[in-house]
């Protein structure tokens, strides 16, 4: 049996990784993606611990997670489209009317 | 012994193709290296006997959720659209910010981390996962529904195009034009010949 540490280093890379495509990148789709492993990362850390405490409740928080990702994600997307009929581009640093 | 090869193996795919996600400029490949991750993380969830949530995983995400990414990806044509370079500053910044808190949050997981196994099997099927959310969170499964639909209703509007070159937008005065649309076009036809 695999120790739950281990799962936990490995969320704690993906979500790295997830945090430096979010701080770099300018593209707003793959700002997008890399919000969603980040997403991935702490269902990870949500089922590690819940094998380790025997407990189901972790699992029922990652089935509501799953499901608000996936609203969060067809409303992002759709915000996504609506930018590009507007300004013909996806960069979010075009998308500064309400930056201060 | 196995099941750790088939770990570190898994975990290998899956840290590989998030940092291809980051590193990569075409954002099409970008989506696909992220189906191939979200698949060796539901391989994860097998070693953590939850085979339900695994199942999840590769019909939620890696089915509709990434599918939906892919088509609005293919939808606005942005493969060929040329990404503005991120400015050296902001790129170094942001990879040594990143790096600093991952090696702070495997630091503290390696030090304060539980490190004991779990004592005996852990049985998460979907009988049980089930029972227990249809008893215990009713209600949150209820809200989470309603939050869908309101998702859903806010995706057509947004998504919607309004303007001159679009499909009228769903207002209010669609239907009045609509109405009197057969008073004007009748005596056209009439003096047209």
């Amino acid at each position: 049996m695999i120790p739950t540490h281990w799962f936990l280093i490995l969320s704690a890379i993906l979500f790295t990784i997830g945090v430096c495509g979010v701080l770099t990148r300018k593209n707003g789709i793959t700002i997008f993606m890399c919000i969603e492993l980040m997403v991935n990362a702490v269902n990870l850390t949500f089922v590690a611990y819940a094998r380790q405490f025997h407990q189901l409740h972790g699992l029922i928080f990652v089935f509501f997670v799953m499901a608000i990702a996936a609203a969060e994600a067809a409303v992002g997307l759709a915000i996504f489209i609506s930018l590009f009929h507007h300004r013909h581009t996806i960069d979010v640093d075009e998308a500064n009317l309400m930056r201060w | 012994m196995i099941t750790f090869a088939v770990f570190f193996f898994f975990a290998a795919i899956a840290v590989i193709f998030a940092a291809t996600v980051v590193l990569h400029r075409n954002p099409v490949v970008g989506a696909l290296s992220l189906v191939a991750s979200f698949f060796a993380l539901a391989v994860m969830y097998v070693l953590l006997e939850a085979p339900f949530l695994a199942a999840l995983q590769v019909i939620v995400y890696a089915g509709a959720i990434m599918v939906l990414f892919l088509f609005v990806i293919m939808l606005l044509n942005l493969q060929h659209q040329e990404e503005p370079r991120t400015r050296p500053v902001q790129q170094f910044l942001g990879y040594t910010s990143s790096a600093a808190f991952g090696l702070a949050l495997i630091y503290y997981l390696a030090k304060f981390g539980v490190t004991q196994l779990p004592d005996g099997p852990f049985v998460s099927d979907a009988r049980t996962v089930g029972i227990r959310m249809f008893e215990a969170y009713i209600f949150p499964f209820e809200m989470v529904s309603i939050l869908l639909l309101a998702a859903i209703v806010g995706a057509l509007l947004l998504s919607a195009r309004t303007g001159a070159t679009g499909v009228a937008p769903l207002s209010a005065g669609t239907t009045t034009e609509n109405l009197a649309a057969p008073h004007d076009a009748a005596p056209r036809i009439e003096v047209a010949p």
